[in-house]
């Protein structure tokens, strides 16, 4: 459903008009509460509607933060999603694309496991799997939510595959099922739709040109605002084709890399019809960082893009810090921003 | 013909099956049992994933590196000159890895792996392969604000690793795997991986010494491999198809580690297609000069389905041989 108040919302943050626009990247820590209720869900000792409505509270929470803080564009922080992969692919709760299972637990570093998605069965549209939360979010503010997606790319990479043939077969059926959930969250009204594409480095010799080709199959005659989400790995191996995907805004983690990727776009250019998402707070420090720190990395950022162009966000994610790191990385982004914006007599 | 597996081996199975190696982490982390009691579920589960092994088949058989991290961090870590950094995406995987810094001259000081093979071998009834780290790998991976030169580090790892060999050949260890897997990623980069591989098996006897790789092909560098001092070369013939031509190209002279059972993906294979692939190679070799395995560690699956690709690899290997299972 479209409400008026959600279109005026969508209309007042566009790309023109604004500088250093502040947005999150997706995800934010959990509390306590939730975290328990997902564990007592998992073991069938409380039903989806409790869950649900303490997903909607801790999703309200997130948002009345945001908006105290001031942030532009919010996101919802999925409350409601474990893994951005396992979400879509059969966690519980979640509506899982057809043809997905989730698989047995495998191990991504230290004690850390999750359980690895299985693609068994051609990949069929399960109809929408993100649009309720989406709608909830924005019926909480004026301001525009982001819908979230996972890139085509990155849910085959980092499932396994027991059904196609090859792994292009898999990634070009699943950028019409992201495709499918664009659509939906369209119809309902979302105007910024960010697609993560975390994994799209993974191979750079070998399959670049079909992750793009996968993002092109996924939101190619779209009317929305497409940003995607890359993160860490081997940016500079693929920098002058990734800078083609078909997006508004590619984010990169910035501050985990000292704007090392600022080298690149003085080397290589930024396509002029872009916006940059900068990340200025690491995510994967507890320490918060200092103002002036942050103040000097959006600095450096402004010598190579027009503040018109340039959105201001962390690294990545902020599940794995807790609610305080993640509300106390977000103020110190919003204050810099702040302040610079005084500084260079920015609106 | 034998069969192995290629190190790693899934810590915890699935429910209702306890993850227990995983639960006694987490308790050691919340300071709930001590780390003796954390080596000692250690122990346990590496009796446990011998006696899947050993019930899979599988004639030369690992501790399944329960109790490591990663292969970066769990020999390099005691090593002298090394810290240990933040998280690295493991090549092509969504699994990450500890970063070893490096920052003064790197060092062997005491034994690493002696103590774990001795109890791996004495819960064994198959022979027991030791897994060392490779030179080259580690030095591939390490941030290094010491010796700024990939050569001089992976030299020094090898020196130092020369010392965890020694140590478990003295300890009556037969089967020694070397892990050297980036080498396939950084071909350009084979001097320094020949010298840093020679330094560290170069006399070594007593032994079987394997240099294993994985996740692409040794097409270029299998000829010159033929002139390392290692007896086993471990190839991955499922993510490295350029293997198969490679194998046909060369005079292939060490034994192989035919990695042909697919140990990143769930999809099941079928004992006629491990057959089918161990007699394609039998084609290229004595086939007693086979060596068959997964194409890499098994971690990247689930406990079930890593058990489960274990027994068809069995069954098919016995099929080619005209062996009943």
């Amino acid at each position: 459903m479209v409400t008026e108040q959600t279109q005026q919302a969508n209309s007042k943050v566009g790309s023109a008009g604004t500088t250093l626009t502040t947005t999150a990247v997706g995800s934010f820590a959990r509390p306590a509460y939730l975290t328990k209720a997902r564990s007592e869900f998992s073991q069938d000792k409380i039903g989806v509607d409790e869950l649900r409505k303490l997903e909607r509270e801790a999703t309200e929470y997130w948002i009345r933060v945001q908006e105290k803080l001031g942030i532009d564009v919010l996101v919802h922080g999925e409350m409601e999603r474990g893994d951005m992969v396992a979400y879509f692919s059969g966690e519980k709760g979640g509506n899982p694309i057809k043809g997905m299972k989730l698989g047995g637990l495998v191990r991504s570093y230290g004690n850390r496991y999750y359980h690895k998605p299985i693609i068994f069965d051609k990949l069929e549209y399960p109809g929408p799997m993100t649009v309720e939360m989406w709608q909830y979010a924005q019926s909480l503010t004026e301001r525009p939510v982001k819908g979230m997606l996972t890139g085509a790319y990155t849910m085959v990479e980092w499932s396994f595959d027991e059904h196609y043939p090859s792994r292009r077969d898999a990634v070009l059926d699943m950028a019409k099922i992201i495709r499918a959930e664009v659509e939906e969250l369209v119809k309902a009204g979302a105007k910024f739709i960010q697609i993560d594409e975390p994994a799209i480095h993974t191979r750079p010799d070998e399959d670049f040109q079909l992750a793009i080709e996968a993002m092109h199959a996924t939101v190619d005659g779209i009317d929305a605002e497409f940003h995607t989400h890359i993160c860490y790995g081997e940016v500079e191996k693929v920098y002058t084709e990734m800078i083609k995907l078909p997006v508004k805004q590619i984010h990169l983690a910035f501050k985990n890399t000292d704007f090392a990727y600022l080298d690149l776009m003085r080397k290589y250019g930024y396509p002029e019809d872009k916006d940059i998402g900068v990340g200025v707070t690491d995510i994967h420090t507890r320490f918060i960082e200092d103002i002036e720190d942050v103040k000097n990395g959006i600095r450096r950022t402004l010598e190579v893009v027009p503040p018109e162009r340039a959105w201001i966000l962390p690294d990545c994610g902020l599940k794995t810090r807790t609610v305080e790191e993640s509300e106390q990385k977000l103020k110190v982004m919003v204050d810099a921003v702040a302040a610079i914006k005084t500084e260079m007599g920015l609106s | 013909m034998q069969t192995t597996v290629v190190g790693n081996y899934p810590k915890i199975p699935n429910r209702p099956s306890p993850a227990r190696y995983r639960n006694a982490l987490n308790k050691r982390d919340r300071g709930e049992i001590t780390n003796e009691d954390l080596a000692q579920v250690g122990d346990e589960v590496t009796v446990e994933v011998i006696q899947e092994q050993t019930d899979a088949g599988v004639d030369i058989v690992t501790d399944g590196q329960v109790r490591w991290d990663d292969d970066q961090t769990y020999v390099a870590r005691n090593f002298k000159g090394v810290n240990i950094g933040g998280l690295q995406r493991y090549l092509d995987t969504n699994t990450y890895f500890r970063e070893t810094e490096i920052t003064g001259d790197v060092a062997f000081e005491s034994p690493s792996l002696v103590r774990d093979w001795k109890f791996a071998q004495e819960n064994s009834t198959r022979p027991v392969k030791a897994i060392v780290p490779g030179p080259y790998t580690l030095a591939a991976h390490s941030l290094d604000k010491h010796y700024n030169s990939r050569e001089k580090l992976a030299l020094a790892f090898a020196e130092a690793l020369r010392g965890e060999i020694d140590a478990l050949i003295d300890a009556g260890c037969k089967h020694i795997q070397v892990n050297d897997p980036v080498i396939v990623f950084n071909k350009d980069d084979y001097p320094v991986f020949k010298q840093a591989a020679t330094r560290l098996l170069n006399g070594v006897s007593g032994a079987e010494t394997g240099l294993y790789t994985w996740f692409s092909d040794c097409a270029g560098i299998l000829g010159p491999m033929q002139d390392l001092p290692v007896d086993v070369i471990g190839l991955d013939l499922v993510w490295g198809k350029k293997n198969w031509d490679a194998l046909a190209d060369v005079k292939f002279e060490k034994k192989l580690g035919a990695g042909i059972v697919d140990a990143r993906g769930t999809r099941l294979e079928s004992p006629a297609e491990v057959a089918e692939a161990v007699e394609r190679l039998a084609r290229l070799m004595p086939a007693e000069r086979l060596i068959v395995s997964p194409s890499c560690g098994l971690e990247y699956l689930p406990r079930e389905t890593a058990f489960e690709k274990l027994k068809v690899m069995v069954e098919g290997a016995r099929r080619a041989e005209g062996v009943p299972a």
